[in-house]
Parts: structure tokens; sequence; C-alpha cells
């Protein structure tokens, strides 16, 4: 898919609660849907407790998530359907992964820094939880890397309207490396 | 929005005594898709939005309550025809609504069913799964504290007498029907979702990982409901599809039509059950 100069939407801030969504996802949505015809959702969200597994030198690093647990206990579509989307989302193979991410003729000239960057598998949990060591060593024998509060909800409607999702882990404290955020500009 | 039902289970107990005045032998409620019991003899039919004040919306249930007999002289059952579920909006007394208003009644039976993705990758679709256990990942109360203290803990056990009783008549039809007709029984663990997304990879390879057998969105609210009354409850599973990585995962039309096939099978399953609850 090509987004090189396309238009785009650029949102800033948190979504801190599910129930926000509602005002989220009519508007909004119709417009990144219908009016731009937006394809590929970009979220970039802050992470927590990353696996032993997952760390460089002890350190945690922005990674791509490849798929995720929803442990919220909640999920964004609950309600009347909203027409854009189907009653049942399929979420399976949403997340867009290095290799086929957007532009690549662009991206691999700067050395695609995407394909750079690990890939991990985030466990959505409820807005403001902070799991405790016996849960994170629950969360990670479940198969996640890391969790996040926003990257889930926001992956489900996008998803239900039909969009692909490019999601980035940002690990508390950490910054997206220059040359990843000029493929995401690009 | 939370939705909730207009009408009370006790007001629901009114309507289906003026139906009728015989209590039936047992309750059966079909989920997506899942047909069976079509023709009671002496059939009653109530329209829920008669019943409880209002109709399912969900594809593939028709909304309706039938009280009938499966044979001359034979024992009394209440088909319900849908269900309300969490992911529609509705609260847990509306979603309970129906087997609320079925322990009311006095019905000491419960069969329930459902439409539900096979995670145990033995199963096939069309495959009927008795629950020996079910997760419950659904329940609003996780809405407080996320889903980690669900996954934390172990399954509950649902087994029971009229569990053991539908395994045992579904071993012996499997003897006695033709090869082609036939497919043992599966047991298992289902664990009930809020939904309506279905399950990502990771979310199916976890559920593996907490040893549930099949996926779905709805039953455990009515098991929990028949917890500590004088109704027993047991549930089987129609197994629409199995989660497998390198398959393309369908959608609520797949469901339906795995469903539609499975229902000649569980019909069998049914009426001889109920013949021996009679």
């Amino acid at each position: 898919m090509k987004l090189r100069n396309a238009k785009r939407i650029d949102f800033t801030g948190t979504c801190p609660e599910f129930d926000f969504f509602e005002k989220f996802s009519d508007a909004t949505i119709d417009l990144i849907r219908n009016k731009e015809k937006a394809e590929v959702v970009i979220v970039v969200d802050r992470a927590f407790g990353f696996a032993a597994s997952h760390l460089k030198d002890n350190a945690a690093e922005p990674h791509l998530i490849s798929d995720h647990l929803n442990l919220t206990g909640d999920n964004p579509l609950v309600g009347p359907n909203n027409p854009i989307g189907e009653r049942f989302p399929v979420v399976n193979n949403i997340y867009l992964s290095a290799a086929d991410t957007i532009d690549q003729e662009e991206t691999w000239t700067m050395g695609n820094p995407l394909s750079k960057l690990r890939t991990g598998i985030a466990a959505g949990v409820k807005y403001g939880a902070v799991p405790g060591p016996a849960e994170l060593d629950l969360l990670y024998s479940m198969g996640a890397h890391f969790y996040n509060w926003n990257t889930v909800p926001t992956m489900i409607i996008a998803a239900h309207a039909g969009l692909k999702v490019l999601a980035l882990a940002v690990p508390e404290g950490g910054v997206l490396p220059p040359q990843v955020l000029m493929a995401i500009n690009r | 929005m939370i939705k909730s039902a207009p009408r009370t289970a006790a007001e629901a107990v009114v309507a289906l005594k003026k139906l009728s005045s015989e209590v039936p032998v047992a309750a059966v409620v079909l989920g997506s898709g899942v047909s069976v019991l079509d023709k009671l003899l002496d059939p009653l039919v109530l329209p829920y939005q008669d019943l409880f004040g209002m109709a399912p919306g969900v594809a593939g249930h028709s909304g309706t309550l039938t009280v009938g007999r499966i044979a001359e002289g034979g024992p009394l059952v209440a088909v319900l025809r849908g269900r309300f579920h969490l992911y529609e909006g509705y609260d847990w007394p509306t979603v309970t609504l129906a087997t609320r208003a079925i322990v009311e009644w006095g019905v000491p039976n419960l069969l329930l069913t459902n439409a539900a993705g096979g995670l145990n990758l033995d199963f096939s679709v069309g495959d009927l799964m008795v629950l020996t256990g079910y997760r419950d990942h659904l329940n609003p109360q996780l809405k407080e504290t996320g889903l980690l203290p669900a996954i934390a803990k172990p399954a509950t056990d649902c087994r029971n007498k009229l569990t053991e009783k539908l395994l045992s008549v579904g071993e012996v039809l499997a003897i006695t029907q033709s090869s082609a007709e036939s497919r043992p029984l599966r047991q298992g663990v289902y664990a009930g979702l809020l939904g309506p997304t279905y399950e990502t990879m990771a979310e199916i390879e976890m559920l593996r990982k907490l040893k549930a057998d099949a996926v779905g969105m709805s039953t455990v609210p009515e098991m929990l409901c028949c917890d500590g009354t004088n109704t027993t409850a047991c549930a089987v599973s129609v197994i629409t599809n199995v989660w497998r990585p390198d398959e393309a995962m369908g959608g609520h039309e797949e469901v339906l039509e795995a469903s539609k096939n499975a229902s000649k099978r569980l019909d069998r399953l049914f009426r001889a059950m109920l013949a021996e609850l009679g």
C-alpha cells in the first residue's frame, strides 16, 4: 500500500477509558474510514513490564506489536453494532509487520528501520492496572511480552472499521528511534 | 450504554404459567444457528417480545419459546430459540433473565447449546462437545479488575448427573447409529469470552495453555445462574470451526452453516436424552 504523500489525521493523547470510545467511534471512525479513505492506523503506545527475553542489555526498547491478548475485561464494541463493521469482527492478521509496511520502496531505501525493531505480543490490561511480579509471570506464561493500556481497544475499533494497524510499543522513558519516525512519516 | 429487559423473571413466569399449566421436564436453549426439536407435538409458542418484553437482535436467533411434547405421551419440554448476550450491551440480569425464569418456573433440567470455536486440535467442524467445565472470562465483575484474576483461576468443573446422562445417551447412540450418521461426543472445557470480536491467534494460544477446548460468547452466565438452584444445567457446544495457524478464520456465516449441519445429530441426542428424563 502507498501512504507516501497521503493525507494523514494525527491524534495525540490517550484514550483513558473504553467508555470514551463511544464518542470516538461514530464520528471519528466515519471520518477516517469514509471521508479520508484511510487504510492504516498507526498506534504508538507506552508499554510496560517487558519480559526478560525482550530486553536488550537489561533495558526495554521499542517493539512492533504482532498480536495481542485482550485482558482488559471489556471490549469497545460491546453494545449495538456500528454498521461500519461486522457484528463479529475477525481481528486476526490486522497488525502490519515491518515487511508489509507502508511504501516499502521508500522504507527499504532507508534500510527499513521498522524491520530492525523487535516484535512482541502485547497484553492489553485494564487502564491504569499495574501487574505485580506474579501477574507479570502469568502474562509471560500466556504468551505476552509486555503490557499496555490503550493499544488493544484502539486496535479493535480500527479492525472493526476494516483498517490495518501498525502498532508500536514504546517503553516508559523511551522514544522511537529517529529512523523509525522518519520511516513512519514517509 | 447498558440495556436492561423491561420484564422481570417473576413477570415472565406469570406468562409461562398462562401458556402451560404443566411445568416442562426440561428447557432447552438454542444458540446461534442451532436448530433442534423443531417439530414438537401440540406446540404452544410465545415470542420473546411477549415473554420478556424484548426480542434478541443477533442473526440466527428467532426469539421464541415453544412448549410441546417430543412424542405422543412423551415429556413436555420448553425450547428457547435465542438468548441475550453481554456483547450486545445487555446487563447481567437481562442475560440471565430466561434462565432465572426457567428456574423460578420450577423446570428441573436445563440443556444449553452454543456455537463455539474449537481450540482442541483433535476436534473437527461439526463435533458436539459436552461441557465438563467452563472458564468465566466474561463476567461484568471483570470490568473492574481486568482478566488477570480470571486466567489465574482453574476452570470450573460443571459435571453433574445431567452431564453424565447426556454422555451415556451419546455413547449408546454412537453404537446404534450408522457410522455415516455417528460421531463420538466430545467432552471439554468451554471458555466464555465477552466478544463480540473473535479471538486473536495469541488469545487462542493462551486459551489452549489454559486447557480450554472450545471458546464462545455465552452459556457461562446461564450455568452460573443455575448454581444452588433446583435446576440442573448441562451444555453442549457445536464446534463450528477449529482455529489453526495455517487456516484463515471464518466469520459469523461460517458459524451458522456449521451449526446447521451438526443440528441433526444434536436433535437425535436431545430427543433420546429427553425421552429418558420423561
